[in-house]
């Protein structure tokens, strides 16, 4: 951690201002998270009469409901592998254009920069029946490979200019060191680069999981058979003409936000570790 | 990093292995699966009843509208497992979905390249013209050909109203639906105000409730708009005019439309009728901070109180030439079987037995439960509320029943009325712009 | 720079470019293509009509209202999101405890989705019985129509921004952590100040990350879709608060106008490229390499 202050400094009033300033912004990115909690314990009525308090009748309705909506473990299971491989293969693809772009100088350099941009700003609505029509004449409807590789492509961007910002960051002299001593461009890459981004790779996984994970849109398209539902489609059973459950909608936020913090918590720790141990060595 | 890596990779290989095993086959289409969800039993399924029903292992896909929380979304699954449990060779695979667009595009997306499911539950006017262009379905005659009883129970009102935009009956329908004008009785008891049957009771009860702090009529003109455009424009227009489709737009439909924005300058809506979602515009009717609201008969299952509150026919605006009891409402909704089920011979009795026991008389009261129209002969359940009973009087009474517009214009055409209603009540635009804007987008999608 | 060789260098970018190609740019360009003709429904081709979309474009005004609202939007995310981020990260950073805490609960709002925030703002903002009026109730004044046309932007703004600040915040964290200490210990020796460390040392190294940040923020500002339609579905009230996202979800999946939703799909996609090539320009984030 970039140390500013001496740390064996008593708690001075700039840091005590600083915990108010980060303290209230906690306050309000908590605050979302409790109110759906609370609310998944509480009938849709009582939701919108009365959502920001306490549950008058508390009830365990809406999530026995959820659960009979859909396989929930199969669900997550589903959700898990698809999250899963996108978020490794984009990982590895993604620094793999980073590198490319950041380390090295060539003519189509700016064109392709331009067109991972441009990816970038590619609306999924626009390309989805497109992709539909490839993957179905593929025979891959409701299959995992039908959402993993649309989203492998969609994120491929977004992480490769993550990443490119990251490497940006990271000086040259550990790689030109070991160049200059014979080490090949793949050894490089693996060796030196790879263990170094370590805290930036979990950062832009976790983003790329999130994303992945979340994605109703795509997944709602491009899966039609129940079983391969992941747990986002959850969502899917919370309303119809006759209203909105939004107790039943409370709860399957809960229940589809569970395992991503889980995730999230998992891989934080692995930042922090990749600080600690190797970090830069003289 | 290598090592955290490589314990992350092998987690989720080793996921997607066993993923893959456990749900095998999930690339390939209509062939047989083995199944761990199946109501499996040990006994061996003779060749079935009547309708032959195979006895090899067969997954019969099926599609239905009834999700999410409508109510008959569990009668549904109800159906699915008796069938499973009647015949247990056959596993139904089921994906219903309450419908939205985004759902229709999917459809419509899988119709257009071959991944239709074998039975589905569907509109059967324009609201299905995507799917209906695939001509993936059989016909009822044809299926008659071969099951001469097949849906024989469903009245000939009922079959009229269900065929498709072409004339032809493909989906058996089960239930119908009514729109009326669902009114507070205690708010209007409270002022002394009679209900709003005819035009002046009703803009009287707009002008006492105003000035009273009660939102006369709530409704969201950003979401759902529908039921007023509709109902407006047959009122001034009258059955025959509203249902024709003419080049361009009637003066009745123009006036009935204009009356939508007098109602607005008058203060009928809700302050926040131009952005408040109809979820919210509900809970105002339903907690008593509005008088009145224009919905469907789905509508009345939601209303917690079914004592003091009734449903009417909407009344004839001035100079309208709607019959007083003339309603909106109709059947939009079958079931229907394509030719991929019907073509192959191991499922065709199957797919045909799955819609029978959904559309048999007793199912379909299941279905109605009172609320709406039913399509066999049915007598009223005994334990029907006031407001079901308001509801069950509307229907039967109705001296014309007409189909809503979206029956008959194209989607493109349709929305772009509904969408234009906050312009239309701020003057950005006329009626009459908004009107022969959508009857030309929908004459030029008949080229 | 540095490698020699360039055959290492497509093995590196083909296999993504590879992906990007198939599953991204040939059905974006079917897409482009779908926008010269009229379509009927989401597949049927029915008939040419060549630029007459784009030129229906120039004179569509919710269009030109999207566009504004959308510009208006990536200025506002780059000055409050990034510069947001940017501020509670440099503060998390220059803390001993509780640092685990801020990082997970910050990521909170992104994590949770749009539809149960959108919810929560729904149930704030409430004309009758939102928080925000019942609070002014008790105070003994009067409720506001908080969506009313002149103050439903910011409204909608306000929840569109906070919710993605976890997001920009978690990547510069991250990019802080790669700066060494010891570049500021050294510094620090030299009698450097620790607001001048920031301007000197830590905002020039994090160059790269802020460029990415605003890269990121500024084309997000065109795509946003599910908080702004959750809270003001089309563009409520009257479309004045379209953006360019949910303006072209509503023109292909409400209006089933699919062609013209085509069409503002390239716009939007022309208008990201440029804004970010001109990004690219003014921050120069290769300038450390």
């Amino acid at each position: 951690m970039p140390r500013i202050l001496n740390n064996k400094k008593p708690i001075s009033v700039g840091r005590l201002i600083i915990y108010i300033v980060l303290a209230i912004w906690s306050v309000t990115t908590i605050y979302p998270f409790i109110w759906v909690i609370i609310n998944s314990f509480k009938s849709s009525n009582e939701v919108v009469r009365n959502s920001f308090s306490l549950p008058e009748a508390f009830t365990w309705e809406n999530f026995t409901n959820a659960f009979s909506n859909q396989n929930i473990l199969r669900s997550y299971k589903n959700s898990l592998i698809i999250s899963g491989s996108v978020t490794i293969v984009v990982m590895i693809l993604a620094t793999m254009i980073a590198f490319a772009l950041t380390r090295y100088q060539f003519r189509l350099k700016t064109a392709l920069l331009a067109l991972l941009s441009a990816s970038l700003m590619i609306p999924v609505f626009s390309t989805i029946i497109p992709v539909y029509k490839m993957i179905s004449q593929l025979g891959w409807i409701s299959t995992y490979q039908a959402v993993i590789l649309p989203q492998i492509a969609g994120n491929i961007s977004f992480a490769s200019i993550v990443m490119m910002g990251f490497l940006r960051g990271l000086p040259l002299e550990m790689e030109e060191a070991a160049y200059m001593e014979g080490a090949g461009v793949t050894k490089v890459f693996t060796r030196i680069i790879v263990p170094l981004c370590r805290p930036s790779l979990a950062t832009v996984a976790i983003f790329c999981f999130l994303w992945s994970y979340n994605d109703l849109f795509t997944q709602k398209i491009l899966i039609s058979r129940e079983r391969m539902f992941p747990i986002s489609n959850l969502l899917e059973h919370i309303s119809s003409k006759y209203g909105t459950d939004y107790g039943l909608m409370a709860a399957s936020v809960t229940l589809i936000v569970i395992p991503v913090l889980i995730v999230y918590i998992f891989l934080q720790k692995n930042i922090v570790k990749g600080l600690t141990a190797g970090a830069i060595k003289g | 990093m290598h090592k955290y890596k490589k314990f992350v990779a092998l987690l989720i290989v080793s996921l997607m292995v066993f993923g893959s095993l456990s749900a095998c086959g999930s690339g390939s289409k209509g062939t047989t699966e083995a199944n761990t969800d199946a109501a499996e039993t040990d006994q061996e399924t003779t060749s079935g009843e009547a309708t032959g029903v195979t006895s090899e292992k067969i997954t019969l896909t099926t599609v239905s509208m009834m999700g999410g929380t409508d109510p008959n979304t569990e009668r549904y699954q109800e159906v699915i497992d008796a069938f499973m449990e009647k015949y247990p060779n056959v596993t139904v695979e089921d994906s219903s979905q309450m419908s939205d667009q985004t759902w229709k595009a999917k459809v419509a997306a899988q119709f257009s390249v071959g991944d239709e499911p074998d039975v589905i539950q569907f509109f059967t006017d324009n609201n299905a013209s995507e799917v209906l262009a695939a001509d993936q379905f059989v016909t009822i005659d044809e299926i008659r050909e071969v099951y001469p009883e097949y849906a024989a129970a469903i009245v000939d009102n009922a079959w009229k109203a269900s065929a498709n935009p072409d004339g032809v009956n493909r989906a058996v329908p089960t239930t119908g639906f009514w729109e009326g004008l669902f009114c507070n009785k205690d708010l209007f008891d409270k002022y002394e105000l009679a209900l709003p049957t005819d035009w002046d009771s009703f803009i009287t009860a707009v002008k006492t409730f105003k000035e009273n702090g009660i939102i006369p009529i709530a409704v969201s003109l950003n979401e759902v708009p529908h039921y007023w455009i509709e109902h407006l424009m047959l009122s001034a227009a009258g059955g025959e005019e509203f249902t024709s489709i003419p080049e361009t737009a009637p003066e009745s439909w123009i006036k009935g439309l204009e009356i939508l924005k007098e109602l607005y300058e008058m203060g009928a809506f809700p302050e926040d009728s131009q952005t408040i979602t109809n979820d919210a515009a509900g809970e105002l009717f339903k907690t008593k901070q509005a008088a009145m609201q224009l919905d469907g008969s789905w509508y009345a299952g939601g209303i917690d109180d079914q004592e003091n509150t009734v449903v009417v026919a909407f009344p004839v605006v001035e100079g309208g030439q709607k019959g007083p009891n003339d309603i909106i409402g109709g059947l939009s909704s079958g079931f229907y079987i394509t030719k991929k089920a019907w073509d192959d011979p191991l499922k065709r009795a199957a797919a045909v037995e799955f819609v029978m026991m959904n559309t048999s008389p007793e199912q379909i009261a299941i279905y109605w439960n009172g609320n709406g129209m039913a399509t066999v002969e049915l007598e009223a359940p005994a334990d029907m509320t006031p407001l079901g009973l308001a509801g069950l009087e509307l229907g039967n009474a109705a001296t014309g029943t007409f189909a809503p517009t979206d029956a008959r214009l194209i989607g493109e055409a349709y929305s772009s009325i509904t969408t234009s209603t906050v312009d239309l009540v701020n003057g950005t635009k006329t009626a009459e712009e908004i009107l022969n804007n959508a009857l030309q987008i929908n004459m030029d999608s008949q080229e | 720079m540095l490698y020699k060789k360039k055959t290492p260098l497509i093995a590196f970018l083909l296999p993504g470019f590879a992906m990007l190609l198939i599953f991204l740019y040939v059905p974006f360009v079917d897409n482009i293509n779908n926008s010269f003709y009229n379509m009927k429904g989401f597949i049927e081709l029915q008939k040419f009509i060549g630029l007459s979309n784009y030129k229906e474009m120039l004179q569509d005004a919710k269009l030109h209202t999207s566009l504004i609202n959308s510009l208006k939007m990536m200025g506002l995310t780059v000055v409050f999101q990034v510069g947001i981020a940017l501020l509670l990260a440099i503060l998390v950073s220059n803390i001993k405890r509780g640092q685990q805490f801020f990082r997970t609960v910050y990521f909170f709002p992104i994590v949770i989705s749009a539809t149960a925030i959108g919810l929560l703002f729904n149930l704030f903002y409430n004309y009758k019985g939102g928080a925000l009026n019942q609070l002014l109730q008790t105070f003994g004044k009067e409720p506001v129509n908080w969506m009313a046309a002149t103050t439903a932007f910011v409204m909608i703004i306000i929840p569109t921004i906070w919710s993605y600040v976890g997001f920009y915040f978690v990547i510069i964290l991250t990019g802080l952590f790669d700066i060494s200490d010891e570049i500021y210990e050294a510094a620090s020796i030299d009698g450097c100040t620790k607001a001048q460390a920031v301007i000197r040392i830590t905002l020039p190294l994090l160059r790269g990350v802020l460029c990415t940040c605003i890269t990121l923020a500024v084309t997000g500002a065109l795509k946003v879709f599910d908080l702004p339609w959750v809270i003001a579905p089309q563009g409520a009230p009257g479309g004045i608060t379209h953006f360019m996202g949910t303006y072209m979800y509503q023109i292909a999946f409400v209006n089933l106008n699919v062609d013209y939703g085509a069409a503002i799909a390239v716009a939007i996609v022309v208008l990201g490229v440029i804004v970010s090539l001109v990004i690219n320009k003014i921050l120069k984030p290769d300038a450390n390499l």
